[in-house]
């Protein structure tokens, strides 16, 4: 094989590299799964069946917006906690709110202030204690439960107020629900957080080098505690969401988040090593698992199986491009 | 030309960097963590020195250390297995259900060979097809899970039991000192064993840095999977003490062993970027985990709060712990 | 037919060409010395030699043998070791057990470690003086020793394996005088004991030492294989880069340093009594426009000062002000902001952002004064890098590639390029050509230049006394910790700056 050769090779090769792009990839991977879907059950593909996976994957992908930013950020970041943070702001809706409608913006402010101050314990932890965010986080799924049980004396009362269900459920443009127009936003506000402010390429920079970053002026310590408030944040507002979506709040209704939030960040793209990555993988991602899980749900497998199925296609989403660097180039 | 010879000054601080580099710290807090939870034992319970009382709490240990030592091998190998506590629990329910047609011996080995057979598969799936380890085996978790359900379905009505043997022989002393602790000294051992072979030799240069393992000619793949393969064996006998304590299996248990085993390893001052550490370390940490919950219970403070104190004291725990082990240069 | 026969190695990363039919022809008893400027392909062939690097074509013959070297294992079987510029040692082994990593004496594969400390012992005695008699913490982790140390430990390892190939890539780089000295002995003795030794180093004067055949590399093909004892150092130079004289002597040829002494009465950057863990009682002037050379053996506390006045590391005690205001800094940012820049020492780990394109490599330190409310204006920050790129004639594709795509010496300029737009009053620079090839290294003494005749202090450390000398106004000696002399107008010598960095009296 000479050089010619060669570099023909690599003029053909821009559609395959088109495929290395990890949201391509996810997209495509999506198509597939409704098509399956379609096979076993006609009208798994259908635009109502597609809307209605959005519906539901709203609340992994605003969960996950928040991991996402940890896992830029690098240095291990991860946020084992944000599934158990999500479920406190529920109860801390429904509780403030009772239920009524006058009291739902209180309620929504007190669940991000409590969550956020959590968020602000994992960042002081992880940046000024150096506690392993790993460590950290799931030091705090214990914590955040203690906070519940004695918030709520194990039995949350309260409920969601009206105002919450409707705008999360109710239907506006084209029959998509409130909570894939408050997705849609959050998305665009987290790309845009991302691609074009300083905060945005601090977190890169953390994430691809921190001690480059360090000594490129980055005050570390206080932007890895702003990765975690935010983090918290973005939790928060998804368990306000779901909420709105469940009704009632339950001393564990988010907990189900805490690692599938990891998995929808991974195959969109993002490595857990930090620096790459960005959000509308995620999002995609995000509404991967959301198909996969509904895929599972129509093929009627009894529960043993429908367990195997889905850690076997987790495995296989991400061997297609959840793949580290070989060790000999 | 005059030799420049060494200030003391310049060896003592290497010394003392030295025996810091050398991981010392991280067991010295972790001992101390235990001395203060048996001191804070025995201030606050007063049956505390029974002998009911330590017997149930070696008994109770010996599932978690088991685990947490599995998971130290592949944390140091710069791994960690998610799915770990979920491999005990298929371990467990395939031992049980094979040891009335199979005899114990046969059962035992079938335990073991399902434990190792799941390492495998997560080792390969991270050192072969190059997975990121903290989803792999999140992922094959399912696959655990589900077979785990399929061997043996919840709410079966003629569920099957240990021999009674085992189960009698769990709580029981010889020479004066409890079986379980027996068990955990052989645990202890088997590291001991286990940290003079080559293999894990390498798997200490694989977690310190796998690069330059790799260019100086170790097998970073096969060591890698051999991690998990080790890792499945011991969740398989800490499934044994699961099943020794209980005398029969639940398809749903053990998923909490699995960050549980992390939380102990990290108190133990293992790394868990790889590298550093050991499994007596992790030792100390369970019992120090395991203390806690006893003073807890001593303590009977309100029902309410009493989640939100072991909350507290695991992150306390953590804390200190990860305050030496998570620091790796000086900033 | 040679001993090792390398023919026809072809290797591309992405769109780059890193070796185009390059070749390789060696004897035992040989040391070849494999040269090249920068992102010419040494190190990239020395690594397909020894199975790190997987070619996209290649013909090895050993001893007259076919050899297909697939991993590290392939080529250690074949005989080959390595010691590789960046250092293959795990930090938290001890020293004995990097030295017999996956060769250790084992029984039942249980390593019997007291042979092997044995070993590794007798193997660190011919090194014995390259560490002033003592010998080396056998059982210390390797991150507790010094760099020197470290490498002389990572040397240790590949003779471990008695190898027929011994690979020296920039092996002797962070080694002062005396230990290259050690070093080349055992080079000699492997020579003597029929060892073919493949040898790479940016410092001509241990090529000329030590090789006695060179094959030079350029643009990843063999530019010619040369006897050296008939090669004068300029037509190996010409062979390497085409053709350019020693950069560093042209700088010193414009500079007329006289013009210095009026301005250096109202110092820029003003030093007093600064002490840290590393650094005792240091005190300097720079004046505006000065350069200031950090000289002294290797990790004497050059970089220790530098990194101190830029925040990085925590000051015990002293003073530092610029243009009179007080500005003692607590952490970078702090530096920053009062105009200070630093060019570390290890641009890979230090100064760049591996996995992100050149754009935000140059952005980020000034992005700040462009933000409005944190947000960024995408022209503005093309703009400014644009602006950077040209200052310091960065060769790019586009600014969204990623900054490993570039040569190092382009790597380099950008680390550079990132401070310029923060306008610096000060900058530092921690030995900023140290791996760099001929050309980039003159591209940067007129960076450097230029600053200086906008009237920022520059304060210069180098391991090369040849650049420190042709660039400093001044020189500062450091020994442990300490300034022992400083060096000015004709003090400037080679002799003096050795005899200072050594503590001895000059001959």
């Amino acid at each position: 094989m000479n050089l010619a050769t060669l570099r023909d090779r690599a003029q053909l090769a821009e559609p395959r590299d088109l495929l290395r792009n990890p949201v391509v990839l996810s997209l495509l991977v999506l198509l597939a799964l409704f098509a399956a879907g379609n096979l076993v059950a006609p009208g798994f593909a259908s635009y109502g069946s597609f809307v209605n996976t959005l519906r539901i994957a709203a609340f992994l992908g605003v969960i996950a917006a928040g991991q996402t930013i940890v896992i830029l950020g690098g240095g291990e970041g991860i946020d084992l906690s944000v599934g158990k943070i999500a479920t406190f702001s529920t109860v801390v809706v429904a509780q403030v709110s009772q239920g009524e409608d006058e009291r739902l913006l209180v309620a929504i402010a007190a669940a991000f202030a409590y969550c956020g101050l959590i968020g602000l314990a994992n960042g002081i932890g992880v940046a000024y204690l150096r506690i392993p965010p790993l460590v950290m986080t799931l030091g705090m799924v214990g914590v955040v439960t203690g906070i519940i049980r004695v918030y709520s004396g194990g039995q949350p009362e309260g409920r969601a107020p009206a105002v919450l269900s409707q705008v999360v459920n109710g239907t506006a443009l084209g029959g998509v629900r409130g909570s894939v127009w408050i997705w849609l936003v959050v998305a665009v506000c987290t790309i845009w957080l991302l691609r074009r402010t300083t905060f945005g390429r601090r977190v890169y920079a953390l994430g691809a080098n921190r001690e480059a970053a360090f000594l490129s002026g980055i005050n570390v310590q206080r932007n890895l505690v702003l990765l975690y408030v935010a983090s918290s944040l973005y939790a928060a507002l998804g368990g306000i969401m779901l909420l709105g979506f469940a009704g009632a709040a339950s001393i564990n209704l988010a907990d189900q988040y805490q690692l599938i939030s990891i998995a929808a960040v991974v195959i969109g793209g993002t490595t857990l090593a930090g620096g790459i990555g960005g959000y509308l993988g995620t999002a995609v991602g995000a509404v991967v698992l959301q198909t996969m899980r509904n895929l599972l749900i129509v093929l009627d497998i009894p529960a043993a199986g429908r367990q195997v199925v889905n850690g076997v296609i987790l495995i296989v989403l991400l061997s297609l491009y959840g793949r580290q660097r070989r060790l000999r180039q | 030309m005059k030799t420049p010879t060494l200030p003391p000054t310049t060896t003592l601080l290497r010394d003392a960097r030295t025996w810091l580099l050398q991981g010392r710290l991280p067991i010295t807090t972790a001992i101390a963590l235990l001395l203060a939870t048996l001191f804070a034992n025995l201030v606050v319970a007063d049956n505390f020195l029974t002998a009911f009382n330590i017997r149930s709490i070696f008994a109770n240990v010996i599932p978690l250390a088991a685990v947490a030592v599995g998971q130290t091998v592949i944390v140091l190998g710069r791994g960690i297995d998610l799915s770990i506590g979920v491999i005990a629990t298929l371990s467990s329910v395939v031992t049980v259900s094979v040891v009335e047609p199979w005899g114990l011996p046969a059962a035992l080995l079938a335990g073991l060979a399902t434990g190792a057979a799941c390492g495998l598969v997560n080792g390969l799936l991270v050192a072969i097809v190059r997975l990121q380890p903290i989803v792999a085996t999140f992922a094959t978790s399912f696959v655990w899970a589900g077979l785990a359900l399929y061997v043996l379905p919840p709410g079966t009505a003629a569920a099957p039991r240990m021999p009674d043997v085992i189960v009698l022989g769990y709580r029981d002393t010889l020479l004066g000192i409890p079986n379980a602790a027996w068990l955990l000294l052989l645990i202890g051992l088997s590291w001991l064993v286990l940290k003079r072979t080559r293999l894990l030799r390498h798997v200490y240069a694989v977690g310190g840095d796998e690069q330059a393992a790799f260019a100086t000619g170790v097998r970073v793949a096969r060591v890698q999977v051999l991690t998990y393969v080790i890792g499945g064996a011991y969740a398989a006998i800490g499934s044994f003490a699961m099943l020794a304590n209980s005398g029969s299996a639940d398809a749903l248990a053990g998923g909490g062993l699995t960050l549980a085993s992390i939380a102990a390893l990290v108190i133990g001052g293992t790394r868990l970027s790889g590298g550093a550490g050991g499994a007596g370390g992790t030792i100390i940490g369970v019992l120090v985990l395991q203390l806690l919950t006893s003073l807890l219970v001593a303590l009977r403070p309100p029902t309410d709060v009493r989640q939100l104190i072991d909350g507290l004291l695991v992150i306390l725990a953590l804390a200190l712990a990860g305050l030496w082990s998570g620091r790796r240069r000086g900033r | 037919m040679a001993f090792l026969e390398m023919r026809g190695v072809d290797k591309r990363y992405g769109g780059v060409v890193a070796l185009d039919d390059a070749s390789l022809s060696a004897e035992r008893g040989e040391v070849h010395g494999l040269l090249g400027a920068n992102g010419s392909g040494k190190s990239t062939l020395n690594k397909i030699l020894t199975g790190v690097v997987a070619p996209d074509r290649a013909s090895i013959e050993v001893d007259g043998a076919d050899t297909r070297i697939d991993r590290p294992q392939d080529a250690h079987h074949r005989g080959i070791s390595a010691v590789f510029q960046e250092l293959s040692l795990v930090p938290d082994l001890s020293v004995t057990a990097n030295i017999v990593l996956a060769f250790e004496s084992t029984r039942l594969g249980f390593v019997q470690r007291r042979r092997d400390r044995e070993r590794a012992a007798a193997l660190l005695e011919r090194f014995a003086p390259a560490f002033h008699g003592n010998t080396l913490p056998l059982q210390a982790p390797v991150g507790s020793l010094s760099p020197g140390e470290q490498q002389i430990v990572e040397i240790a390892k590949a003779i471990a394996r008695e190898p027929d190939i011994l690979v020296l890539d920039e092996a002797t780089a962070s080694l002062y005088s005396a230990q290259v000295e050690v070093v080349s002995a055992v080079v000699r003795e492997l020579r003597a004991a029929g060892a073919l030794v493949l040898f790479t180093s940016h410092r001509l004067g241990e090529i000329y030492d030590l090789c006695d055949r060179a094959t030079v590399l350029r643009n990843g093909a063999v530019a010619g294989a040369v006897e050296l004892a008939e090669t004068t150092e300029a037509e190996l130079v010409e062979l390497m880069v085409g053709s350019v004289t020693a950069p560093a002597q042209e700088v010193v040829e414009g500079r007329g340093a006289a013009s210095l002494e009026a301005a250096r009465d109202v110092p820029r950057l003003e030093v007093e009594g600064l002490t840290t863990d590393r650094l005792q009682d240091i005190s300097c002037r720079v004046a505006a426009g000065e350069v200031l050379g950090l000289g002294g053996l290797a990790g004497q506390g050059q970089s220790a000062l530098l990194n101190a006045l830029f925040g990085a590391v925590r000051i015990r005690g002293g003073s530092v002000t610029i243009d009179g205001q007080p500005a003692l800094p607590r952490r970078p940012k702090q530096a920053v902001d009062h105009g200070i820049a630093l060019v570390p020492g290890n641009r890979g780990r230090e100064g760049l952002f591996p996995v992100r394109p050149i754009l935000e490599n140059l952005t980020v330190p000034s992005m700040r004064g462009r933000a409005r409310f944190g947000v960024l204006s995408d022209a503005a920050e093309r703009a400014a890098a644009v602006r950077a790129g040209e200052q310091l004639q960065i060769k790019y594709g586009s600014l969204d590639d990623g900054v490993m795509t570039l040569s190092g010496g382009n790597q380099q300029k950008v680390v550079v390029g990132k401070w310029l737009l923060t306008d610096p009053r000060v900058v530092l620079l921690d030995d900023p050509t140290k791996g760099i090839d001929v050309r980039a290294k003159a591209e940067l003494y007129e960076v450097i230049t230029a600053l200086t005749e906008q009237g920022v202090a520059v304060l210069l450390n180098s391991s090369d006394d040849d650049e420190l000398l042709a660039l400093s106004h001044r020189v500062l000696v450091f020994f442990e910790g300490r300034v022992v002399s400083e060096l000015s107008g004709n003090e400037l010598t080679r002799d003096r700056l050795v005899a200072d960095s050594l503590q001895v009296a000059a001959t």
